[in-house]
């Protein structure tokens, strides 16, 4: 054992967080990424033995399914298994078991799964999905979330009422609404008939794609006793885990989920979406790893999607500028199966205010099945969606009172202490600080010259906030085990998804430890075998909550070791701290090395025996606080966490000519309470925004009569390296959250929430035109143009 | 379905590969070889996060048969570090935190390092228009064209990474 | 619904020894035989379920002299049908006698695809929204074809004949394309509009090409190639002739473009929305190419 005296006083710093948060270290992944070795889950080698999947869909948009005729397909050599829904009787879904793993009686979407087959190569699996005849009844589809509302329209699941449910979701049996959200505040009506200013506007936005450029792929192999072992592409190994062994019938410590690294997730990769199939299908050739990989198209049509939305808002103000009625409608594409979609609901109602302060409030937000693609979380989780009618509202407001937008947004923000739209107390935030410096950041206020006489800039502005979505007691855990030199392994459920969780863990640990950052190393892949529990990494949740949890491993084993030396050193544990690796005494000047220590504890003086052992941390964290909300009227004690909040300003210029929107600079602000890593931060920022740009100016998933007419890269555009802006900004605005660690909340999503509105909020400044709902493409903004009258 | 023997050289070693008419470049390299580090985002030559060099040129290996490399030289992103030593290129884009997720950084690199071996002193506009067909859907892409322009400055030490 | 497989369907790789055993192997499998070259079309068709039938993939790039760009002061330019369209954009002499295209063939889709795909395959390939057609067009293309029947030439401009159908025959395989010298002075240009600023297919693609003439009134000859807009590229020759070249006058040709062209609503863009661009961009490569001839300007 190695220990080492010296006289040097341990520094102290009061104030300012502990090394290394706060800094931008480098990415712990970095190096493995750049250099090919990384491995994600398509990389994993499983040997000849393995099986590949490929999946029957439905073509139709809704269809009963009369009979399924797979034997020619089993006749096909090679051919190991077809599997179908009568082996997967049972419900699957995370707030509301809608779902079955394969179709049983009726498909919903086109691309619903109807068999599975396993065969010894991809080839052959895709030559007998020809050979499966499914014979289907053809049923009327419901393609418009207005339409299926509708007391006649035709009822997708008529079993809705019962439904295994959430207590926090209200599906309405009867009727093709799997959750109703309501928000009852003041008296709209009464605030409407006094007001100064109402605006009036309708959005239609469109489904959208995550498009992560690495596809899904789940990997199954089940063993004789029906042990499962899932590896996959997963943001949420346990939640995985829970919801198919559920669904299964069998023990969650029964199936394990292994979850390599993860390339981009962004929501589609949450909860199950694919992964059940491989499961089902290894379930009937066990002990043979079974391989599903999605192809890119079906990618675009059979994962979630974005919901579409079709939103109504009326909003008011008073003379002087003084929000004082909205009062929204809000109609949700929840897609055939609403299992995780129905939060979305929930999130936009509970969040309908905007991050402003508005005394009278009335929000219907309804889920709606429809035969179109499933939708789920993706980033920002129908905040992007929502706000992006709202801020544009917020902007037509202002405008029409007289207004700056910025102002008026400055003026009407939330700030702590406001009564939120549920009756909570708003906390601390730097909502206005965030919209100030997102204004000044691109000159708000001047207008400069476009860059040709055929074109027209236009600066605009939009705010946001966005609270975690989560199930209210959503939990994290998080081990830290020493090895002899000092140097430890971080144990943690959360994903590396490439928004930096490993590093700002890291650095958590390190930090709270005393060690160096490069210290710590980070035991993945995750395995839910091994690996403490995560809820999923999701709702940009991680660095507070999973940060929580190792806050509280790192200082178990902080207090583990500091009372193993105090008590060899007979000193008290106050006394001693833990600087870069040593443990020290302020007390008595007295310095030991960690190594040896953490893992074979101490000699008693005169070898006398030993004291300690080996060092293992745990901490956990979940919220408690949490409250239900009434069902009539949305008012509850505290209906979420926290809120982030931030704004973004943007600057376009549209071509007079084309309609092409460019968007020559973007900043963004955003109050995350504290960076731990502030560049990690500033590429969320950047990434976000670019992300937002794509959604705004491009994507669309194309729908026709249920069916996806532009399921590839070629049709399916999103933003290129031509594409990006060069001048982009982003500002970091800490205000601390109260149970945060060293005052973190999440930013992940964050960013591209406010893009869409504040680009349209721009071209309405370079136009005088409101482009309505994304994508804002050169041809929607060009027609709009003709039909002003601006151009011919 | 016929079976071609093929010789290929492969990050510098000549590997003699059995390959269905049908196998692509792509999967001849991650399947055969076990070069997982070249990825496959769609298998349609748009999202390039298959590229490598062939033949010093970078191509989507998705859209290449590995039949059509017989005498051809192949090189990966796992050829670009050599002794433990990065490639100016990787070490820029560690720098810039331009890895996010990763999936499409060695498609990147590839891009990448071919642009600085054919114009060491790239613009702006000329590195956007060599790694349009390079989708990232995490980093906004800024981080990634700081990377290669720094790169750029610095040049490859002699002997690293590229397709000379 | 596209249902892309995913991976090639079975086919078997056929490499011929020369001309003469490709152009008789593809003539005996009219149906299931199909030359390549870059493949970038091909591979992309084939998993997407196009062309079921195939059962060969003839592989004609490697047969001899093909892969060549030659420039001869006489003649003109000649281009291998192996040779990318990277080669293509980084040649010299392509750069100075025919830049407009060079400036067509940087515009499709990335580097690393253009590293494989051809000129001669993107003119077989016969996709309305091929960006390359027009130029090829417009400087008076003509290809070398080998058939069962040996050497023959197609004039570029009676070779389209809807999406993906041209003049060749099974067995045919081209060798090359070949352009006269450009008319002394000629400046052209290529407009492009996709959704996102580069990579992407045209939603419209306008080629200009103009040149001095004293032959006709104005004193000069205009030539319009217009993409993405029917089955097949919309040549618009001889514009601006008549009268003095003025903004009205390149106004009215655009005009006359548009008119000319009678779209289809698709994902990419509506019908209405494409003739529309049509007159603008045609206004704006015209306007381009006017102001280059005024000035020295020789395209992109």
């Amino acid at each position: 054992m190695d220990t080492v005296e010296t006289t040097t006083p341990r520094p102290h710093q009061e104030n300012a967080a502990p090394r290394p948060v706060g800094e931008s270290v480098t990415r712990l992944d970095a190096h493995e990424k750049v250099t090919g070795e990384a491995v994600f889950a398509d990389d994993l080698q499983f040997g000849p033995n393995m099986l590949y999947a490929r999946i029957k869909r439905s073509p139709h948009p809704h269809a009963r399914i009369l009979k399924i005729d797979a034997s020619q397909a089993l006749a096909l050599p090679g051919v190991k298994t077809v599997v179908t829904g009568q082996s997967t009787p049972g419900f699957i879904g995370l707030y509301l078991k809608d779902r079955h793993i394969f179709c049983t009686d009726r498909a919903r979407f086109v691309g619903d799964p109807v068999a599975g087959v396993a065969a010894v190569t991809e080839e052959i699996a895709e030559r007998a999905l020809d050979l499966i005849h499914v014979e289907y009844e053809v049923l009327p589809p419901v393609l418009d979330p207005e339409d299926g509302v509708r007391p006649d329209a035709e009822l997708l699941h008529p079993e809705l009422g019962s439904y295994e449910v959430a207590n926090f979701i209200f599906p309405q049996p009867g009727t093709n609404i799997p959750n109703l959200f309501k928000i009852r505040k003041g008296d709209v009506d009464q605030a409407l008939s006094e007001a100064a200013a109402v605006v009036h506007h309708t959005f239609r936005v469109p489904h959208v794609q995550h498009v992560p450029i690495e596809p899904h792929v789940a990997i199954a192999k089940v063993d004789e006793r029906g042990r499962v072992t899932l590896w996959g592409s997963s943001q949420s190994p346990f939640a995985q885990r829970n919801l198919i062994a559920s669904a299964l019938g069998i023990s969650q410590a029964d199936l394990e989920v292994v979850a390599p690294y993860v390339g981009g997730g962004f929501g589609c990769k949450a909860g199950v979406s694919m992964e059940a199939l491989a499961v089902a299908i290894a379930m009937q050739v066990r002990g043979r790893p079974v391989k599903l990989r999605l192809t890119r198209e079906e990618e675009f049509y059979t994962t979630f999607v974005r919901q579409g939305l079709v939103a109504h808002f009326t909003m008011a103000c008073d003379a002087e500028g003084n929000l004082t009625a909205m009062d929204n409608k809000f109609y949700w594409d929840g897609g055939a199966y609403a299992e995780y979609g129905v939060n979305m609901t929930r999130g936009a109602g509970y969040s309908s205010s905007g991050p402003y302060d508005v005394p009278n409030v009335r929000t219907d937000s309804f889920c709606v099945y429809t035969n179109h693609p499933v939708g789920g979380p993706m980033r920002g989780f129908g905040q992007p969606e929502m706000q992006c009618g709202l801020e544009q509202c917020i902007n037509h407001l202002a405008l029409e009172i007289g207004m700056d937008p910025m102002d008026f947004r400055r003026r009407n923000c939330v700030k702590e202490g406001s009564n939120l739209v549920t009756g909570m107390k708003m906390h601390a935030t730097g909502i206005g600080e965030c919209i100030e410096k997102a204004a000044e950041a691109i000159g708000w206020g001047h207008k400069d010259p476009p860059s040709a006489p055929h074109k027209r800039r236009g600066k605009g502005i939009a705010a946001m906030w966005k609270a975690p979505a989560m199930s209210p007691n959503a939990g994290s855990s998080a081990w830290i085990e020493m090895s002899e030199d000092g140097k430890c392994t971080l144990g943690l459920g959360g994903q590396e998804l490439g928004q930096g969780t490993f590093t700002v863990m890291a650095q958590m640990a390190a930090a709270t430890l005393g060690i160096p950052y490069d210290w710590v190393r980070i035991a993945s892949p995750v395995d839910t075998k091994y690996s403490p529990y995560e809820w999923q990494t999701v709702a940009s949740r991680l660095t507070w909550s999973m940060g929580n949890a190792v806050v509280a491993a790192a200082k178990d084993a902080r207090r583990q070791i500091l009372e193993l030396v105090a008590r060899s050193w007979e000193e008290t544990p106050e006394d001693l701290d833990i600087v870069n690796g040593n443990v020290i005494s302020a007390k008595s000047g007295r310095s030991s090395s960690l190594k040896g220590l953490v893992v074979y504890g101490l000699a008693k003086p005169g070898d006398q025996g030993w004291i300690g052992g080996p060092i293992l941390g745990r901490g956990s964290f979940m919220p408690t606080y949490v409250t239900g909300l009434d069902p009539e009227t949305g008012q509850g004690q505290r209906a979420v966490v926290h809120y982030t909040t931030g704004a973004q300003a943007v600057e376009v210029e549209v071509d007079l000519e084309t309609g092409r929107v460019q968007v020559l600079r973007g900043a963004s602000a955003f109050d995350m309470g504290k960076a731990i890593n502030p560049d990690l931060v500033n590429v969320q920022m950047e990434g976000g925004l670019v992300q937002g740009i794509s959604t705004a100016l491009f994507e669309c998933l194309q729908l026709k009569d249920g069916v996806v007419r532009n399921p590839s890269f070629v049709d399916y555009r999103i933003a290129t390296s031509a594409d990006a802006p060069r001048d982009m900004q982003s500002i970091i605005v800490e205000v601390p959250q109260d149970d945060g660690p060293f005052g973190a909340r999440g930013v992940g999503e964050h960013s591209m929430v406010p893009t869409m509105p504040a680009i349209a909020n721009a071209i309405h400044d370079a136009l005088g035109i409101h482009p309505g709902a994304p994508p804002f493409t050169a041809e929607k903004v060009y027609l709009a143009m003709v039909d002003a009258g601006l151009v011919k | 379905m016929a079976h071609h023997k093929i010789s290929v050289t492969v990050n510098g070693s000549v590997e003699s590969v059995d390959v269905p008419s049908n196998m692509t470049l792509l999967t001849m390299l991650r399947e055969k070889l076990g070069l997982t580090g070249t990825k496959n985002g769609c298998t349609a030559g748009e999202c390039g996060a298959c590229t490598v060099f062939l033949n010093g040129e970078p191509v989507n290996s998705c859209l290449v048969l590995a039949v059509e490399c017989d005498g051809a030289e192949v090189r990966t992103v796992e050829s670009l570090a050599r002794n433990g030593q990065l490639d100016p290129i990787q070490q820029s884009v560690i720098d810039h935190n331009a890895v996010q997720c990763g999936f499409c950084t060695p498609g990147v690199l590839i891009s990448a390092r071919a642009l600085l071996d054919r114009n060491p002193d790239p613009t702006e506009e000329e590195i956007r228009d060599a790694l349009v067909g390079n989708l990232c859907r995490c980093t906004g892409y800024i981080r990634i064209l700081d990377a290669v322009k720094d790169a750029a400055r610095v040049g490859a030490a002699p002997g690293t990474g590229g397709s000379r | 619904m596209r249902e892309a497989h995913p991976g090639l369907p079975d086919f078997d790789y056929v490499r011929p020894a020369d001309l003469e055993e490709a152009s008789r192997f593809l003539a005996q499998n009219p149906q299931t035989a199909r030359p390549f070259m870059g493949g970038t079309d091909t591979f992309v068709r084939l998993r997407d379920g196009f062309w079921k039938e195939t059962r060969y993939l003839v592989d004609v790039k490697n047969l001899d002299g093909r892969s060549e760009i030659t420039f001869d002061p006489q003649k003109g330019l000649t281009v291998g049908a192996a040779v990318s369209m990277n080669q293509v954009v980084a040649n010299p002499r392509v750069g100075s006698h025919y830049s407009l295209l060079a400036q067509a063939a940087h515009r499709v889709a990335s580097y690393q695809l253009r590293t494989r795909a051809t000129l001669v395959g993107n003119v077989c390939n016969a996709s309305p929204a091929g960006d390359t057609l027009g130029a090829c067009l417009l400087f008076g293309g003509v290809l070398r074809v080998h058939g069962v029947e040996g050497f023959r030439d197609e004039p570029l401009a009676s070779f389209f004949q809807g999406p993906g159908r041209t003049a060749l025959k099974p067995g045919d395989i081209v060798t090359a394309i070949r352009f006269p010298l450009p008319v002394p002075g000629s400046v052209g240009h290529y407009e492009k509009l996709g959704r996102n600023l580069l990579s992407d297919l045209a939603i419209v693609g306008v080629t200009v090409l103009g040149h001095p003439d004293s032959s006709t009134a104005s004193g000069y000859r205009f030539h319009l190639a217009l993409a993405s807009v029917g089955p097949v590229p919309v040549v618009l020759p001889d514009l601006l002739t008549q009268a003095p070249v003025t903004p009205e006058a390149l106004e009215e040709a655009a005009g006359q473009a548009m008119e000319s062209c009678h779209p289809i609503d698709d994902v990419r863009g509506s019908a209405r929305y494409r003739k529309l661009m049509v007159r603008n961009l045609s206004r704006r490569a015209l306007t381009r190419v006017w102001e280059g001839l005024q000035s020295g300007y020789r395209g992109e």
